[in-house]
């Protein structure tokens, strides 16, 4: 085996690219990557071999990309032209810098940037000098996939939306910051003396720099209050309005009678929900990408067969072929795909063999063979041969297009979570508003005059208006996200946290989340030779296979010296064949050796527990073959996708803290059934489609239960959104990693466990944090009724409440 | 008493100028992607080997 310079794929010698460059031999996979590296390195570009750390890619897609579905997305900027395109493929920084530099190489080119986020290039050049056929070309040229950047209505609007609260929060901060200056003057002047003139000019400067926090930046949560007051519900808005509006028209009477101001609470409390509110939209943002990503599974063309007029459907291989958009097609259309390509739309294979990697549907590992009648499904990739489909489902009756229904409505119907603080608040801001009412009533009773009544009603308001609650939630959210990102744990918002505190259930996805998701070989043997020299001659023979049973081979015996085959052959289905020092040399499934070994049967040629270990190991879903030379039995092979080292331990961990574990797969109840039995797992639901995964969820969570879902796939997204909380390993596909609320960066099952503990921590320290927030504001309170309210103590109480909030949050980073 | 004044007016006039710059920015959309700049920036030492 070699590895191709370029795009790092291990591949058989016999079709080996070798090329002189730069007085260095190279060894290339194909063609087509050895043009990139010439191109990349004609372009002076090599560096990027030195930088790149982690290459995944598949054989190049050197399809024609049609430019007209571009056309519409191009505008003129001044005698320019720009676009914006969406790059297929970008999976690192150095695909970033890559894609930017080739483009900015190209003649005409005058500006090119991609986003890193959001996969999104924005190219403007001189229509007179290049066109936008050119740019793709240069694109696709280096292996990435330019698609049109449609800009929906809704993200359009996201981004507005995120935007307007971005320069709200801000302008909030640089007032609060320059009104911070005058007030900490005239802190300074109430204790040591200020003379009038100063005073008052300060306070007309406050006045100045609160008035467009309050009615501008705050202006959100004043439409929020009069359309909650409306329906006579006391949502958080209201709270904000009543305190900072309070203290701000509290500040202005002071003003005129030469008391003191508050300005700063005012713009305090407005500074800090803000800050707030902005940390949840980028998280919400995030979310709405997963759907963009999975859209962008399927294909946009495909290559249709056009049956000749005789209508002889036998002779497909003769017949004509032509690109058509995929929305062109219609349910018994005939497609051919060929090797590394995406397969359009589902169907049933009529003509052709190959196998196809549905790892990103199901998330089995293991290609799955497709041969004539076999059903093929949209999205998924081909792997080695090509073949002829029928179409049997377009548009939204495909598998992709159910899983993203099914992702959609499942983030459809997750509220925004803010319930905890709005639950706090639906009983302290009625109780305010009654309590401040009732200090008036009472001064009016107790016979002081009207004002004296009003303005001890407003300073209960104003005391009890807890500025600390702004940051209590989102301080405590971002200390806990942080320590765990050092821990390897990614939360992506604080409604996770929340959501944590109850679980009971962790649900685990089988492969690639208990298993290891690949294969690998796990068990061999020899027979009449040592264990060693069996596995040497499988290696030698497998080399020149494609297949991934023989791959696993192949990584075991990696860096092995091993034997010259000849007459090389492979058998589809059954195995393959070659002569080893002119013995004839077979590794294949159990029946094609037994019909290779002349005059034995299975029974005699291996003893009875090797028997029985292969028929265990087959029912626990691992793969076995037999090897033979010269027609006697030599060795077999144990193939199968290995269950995580740390498992176990992990299961036993959440069993500690009273978690129920449950197992959930694509595959059989047998295979299903010995892996979580190997883990300790005792619940398993075995056999469920990703949409039936979902099902699974739900119905626990419809009998009560609060569940973790742990996944890897793209087959688990549906399941990842309907769980209360969705967790995606380390190396997960982009879907599942978006439609996960956490992420754990090492595939390392004990980090679950770790992540439950740190959100249950987080989630304390925030309830803590509001009752700091309302303690000190609660204390003021009798004071005010009593008309005792003395500034300081209203001063003290606020930088009290927030020391302790920012004091307490601190402590979710210690264990 | 007057060096005060000033000091507020020069005050004013900073926190000013970097609000207006703040907007700038926003508008021109440097918060859009918070995530490439921390990769780009260690890319500074691409042109010498490139020629």
């Amino acid at each position: 085996m070699l590895q191709c310079d370029h795009c790092l794929i291990s591949f058989p010698e016999q079709g080996a690219v070798y090329e002189k460059i730069k007085d260095a031999q190279k060894v290339f996979c194909c063609h087509g990557c050895l043009g990139i590296f010439r191109l990349i390195n004609d372009e002076g570009l090599e560096y990027f071999y030195t930088r790149r750390n982690e290459w995944v890619s598949g054989p190049v897609d050197e399809r024609q990309i049609d430019s007209a579905a571009f056309a519409d997305g191009i505008r003129s900027v001044g005698d320019e032209a720009e676009t914006d395109l969406v790059l297929d493929g970008i999976r690192c920084a150095s695909c970033v810098w890559l894609s930017e530099k080739i483009l900015m190489r190209t003649k005409g080119v005058n500006f090119a940037q991609v986003n890193y986020a959001t996969h999104r290039a924005r190219v403007r050049w001189n229509p007179a000098e290049t066109g936008i056929e050119t740019i793709l070309k240069r694109i696709s040229s280096i292996g990435y996939t330019p698609k049109p950047y449609a800009i929906k209505a809704y993200e359009e609007e996201q981004q507005k939306a995120s935007r307007d609260l971005l320069i709200r929060f801000g302008t909030a901060s640089f007032f609060s910051m320059q009104l911070m200056i005058f007030s900490i003057a005239l802190y300074a002047g109430y204790f040591q003396g200020i003379d009038e003139r100063t005073k008052d000019i300060f306070h007309g400067i406050s006045l100045l720099l609160t008035t467009p926090v309050l009615f501008y930046s705050g202006w959100p949560f004043l439409k929020g209050a009069v359309r909650g007051l409306r329906h006579l519900a006391f949502n958080m808005d209201v709270l904000i309005v009543a305190g900072a509006g309070s203290a701000y028209f509290y500040s202005i009477y002071q003003m005129f009678v030469g008391g003191e101001v508050y300005f700063d609470t005012a713009t305090m409390i407005i500074t800090l929900i803000l800050m707030g509110r902005y940390i949840e939209s980028g998280a919400k943002r995030k979310a709405s990408e997963t759907i963009t990503r999975l859209l962008s599974l399927a294909p946009q063309e495909a290559r249709k067969v056009l049956l000749a007029e005789c209508g002889d459907e036998t002779k497909i291989a003769s017949i004509k072929r032509t690109m058509v958009p995929v929305s062109s097609l219609v349910k018994g259309d005939l497609l051919e795909v060929v090797p590394g390509e995406k397969i359009p739309l589902d169907g049933v294979v009529r003509e052709g063999t190959s196998e196809a990697d549905e790892s990103m549907l199901t998330g089995e590992s293991r290609p799955v063979a497709k041969t004539s009648g076999a059903e093929v499904f949209g999205g998924t990739m081909n792997l080695y041969g090509s073949f002829v489909y029928e179409v049997s489902r377009v548009g939204n009756d495909t598998v992709l297009a159910g899983i993203i229904k099914a992702v959609e409505d499942a983030q459809a119907r997750r509220a925004p979570v803010q319930a905890l603080v709005d639950r706090v608040v639906g009983i302290f801001v009625p109780a305010v508003l009654l309590l401040s009412l009732a200090t008036g009533l009472y001064w009016l009773v107790a016979g002081g005059s009207a004002s004296v009544a009003v303005m001890n009603a407003v300073a209960v308001l104003v005391i009890a208006c807890p500025c600390a609650l702004g940051l209590a939630t989102p301080l405590a959210i971002l200390i806990g996200t942080t320590h765990g990102a050092s821990r390897g744990i990614l939360i992506k918002g604080g409604d996770v946290i929340e959501k944590s505190k109850h679980i009971d259930v962790v649900v685990f996805d089988k492969t690639g989340t208990i298993t290891e998701g690949k294969q690998a070989l796990s068990f061999y043997r020899g027979y009449g030779m040592a264990d060693d020299e069996a596995l040497c001659l499988a290696a030698s023979l497998e080399r020149l296979s494609e297949h991934s049973i023989g791959k696993a081979i192949m990584t075991e015996a990696n860096g092995w010296e091993l034997f010259p085959v000849s007459h090389f052959e492979v058998l589809p289905g059954k195995g393959v064949r070659g002569e080893i020092d002119g013995k004839e040399t077979l590794i294949g499934s159990h029946v094609f050796i037994v019909s290779a070994c002349i005059g034995t049967s299975l029974e005699n040629a291996f003893p009875a527990e090797v028997r029985e270990a292969a028929a265990a190991a087959e029912n626990s879903g691992a793969t076995v073959v037999y090897l033979s030379q010269a027609g006697r039995p030599a060795g077999v092979f144990v193939v199968s996708d290995s269950i995580r080292r740390e498992a176990a331990d992990a299961i036993e961990i959440l069993g500690r803290s009273g978690i129920e574990t449950v197992m959930i797969t694509g595959d059989g109840h047998e295979t299903a059934l010995s892996v979580a039995g190997a883990v300790g797992i005792k619940t398993v639901m075995a056999q469920r489609s990703p949409i039936e995964k979902a099902e699974g969820i739900k119905r626990l969570r419809d009998a009560g239960r609060c569940v973790i879902m742990v996944g890897d796939g793209i087959n688990d997204a549906p399941a990842l959104v309907e769980a209360e909380v969705g967790i995606a390993m380390g190396r997960s596909t982009d879907i599942a990693l978006e439609s996960a609320d956490m992420v754990l960066m090492r595939s390392d099952l004990r980090l679950v466990a770790e992540a439950i503990h740190l959100a249950r921590k987080t989630f304390t320290i925030i309830k803590q944090n509001l009752f700091w927030a309302f303690f000190y504001n609660a204390v003021a309170i009798p004071l005010a009724i009593a008309g005792l309210l003395h500034p300081i103590v209203a001063a003290g109480a606020m930088a009290l409440s927030s020391l302790t909030v920012v004091g307490n949050s601190l402590r979710a980073r210690l264990r | 008493m007057s060096s005060m004044y000033m000091l507020i007016f020069i005050t004013f006039g900073v926190g000013f100028a970097a609000w207006l710059l703040f907007l700038w920015t926003v508008k021109h959309g440097q918060y859009d992607d918070v995530e490439g700049p921390k990769y780009r920036m260690l890319d500074d030492d691409d042109d010498e080997q490139c020629p």
